[in-house]
């Protein structure tokens, strides 16, 4: 199973449709595989701040920040395919 | 229209400021006069109010161009302002935890140092520091 996070505000306009397609991504695994949770960087910003999320949007695996603005669909691909097979 | 000094009273900063702003291309003179003085407008006077309020909101001069070319860019919105205020937010808050750390490793130094009367070489405050920048040292070398 696999935690992905991904740090954002609300009304980050520019992110939402990008941030739609890479979940559609992640939940094509199959929920049992892979969680998938919007963190809203103004509610948990000392979580952010532990991760060491410095801009917005970033995106976290299994508490480990991993990218720090919005992957490429293949990307995000590629890291979930990397983490579910170790 | 206003001489450089003015402007420079008026924003309570000093003439080498506004010339140094000029020089990083955050503020430019409407005009000139015959003799070459330069001359600001109203337009200047709100550019130069707004440079020093984002700069005591810990905005740095890169930053404050960004910002004011999102306030003169048609295609920007409030939210484009808004996220680079929640960026400057969390380099503050990543800020506030490195010197929170670094006061609690003051506070244990001062802990140690109980004896004011000690000589300076048998200080433990100075003999903290140098074992932890040998440490430091050795570190490096082996890393």
């Amino acid at each position: 199973m696999v935690k992905v996070e991904v740090f954002s505000s609300p009304g980050c306009g520019k992110c939402a449709q990008a941030k739609a397609v890479l979940q559609a991504i992640a939940e094509e695994l199959g929920q049992d595989k892979v969680t998938w949770r919007e963190v809203n960087i103004l509610e948990e910003m000392d979580y952010a701040v532990d991760l060491g999320v410095m801009s917005s949007p970033a995106i976290a695996f299994d508490g480990e920040l991993v990218f720090s603005s919005l992957p490429s669909a293949g990307k995000l691909r590629a890291e979930l395919d990397r983490r579910l097979k170790s | 229209m206003h001489t450089i000094g003015k402007l420079a009273q008026n924003a309570e900063v000093t003439i080498d400021t506004v010339r140094y702003y000029e020089k990083e291309g955050l503020l430019a003179p409407a005009s000139k006069t015959d003799a070459g003085y330069r001359l600001y407008d109203e337009d200047s006077v709100r550019r130069l109010r707004f440079i020093r309020q984002a700069q005591q909101c810990g905005f740095s001069l890169t930053e404050i161009r960004e910002l004011l070319e999102l306030k003169n860019s048609d295609a920007a919105c409030c939210s484009d302002v808004r996220n680079v205020a929640i960026e400057k937010k969390l380099q503050l808050e990543h800020k506030i935890r490195a010197l929170q750390v670094m006061s609690r490793a003051l506070t244990e130094l001062v802990t140690i140092c109980n004896d004011e009367a000690r000589p300076l070489d048998e200080c433990p405050i100075l003999a903290a520091l140098e074992s932890s920048m040998s440490r430091k040292t050795e570190g490096g070398k082996n890393g």
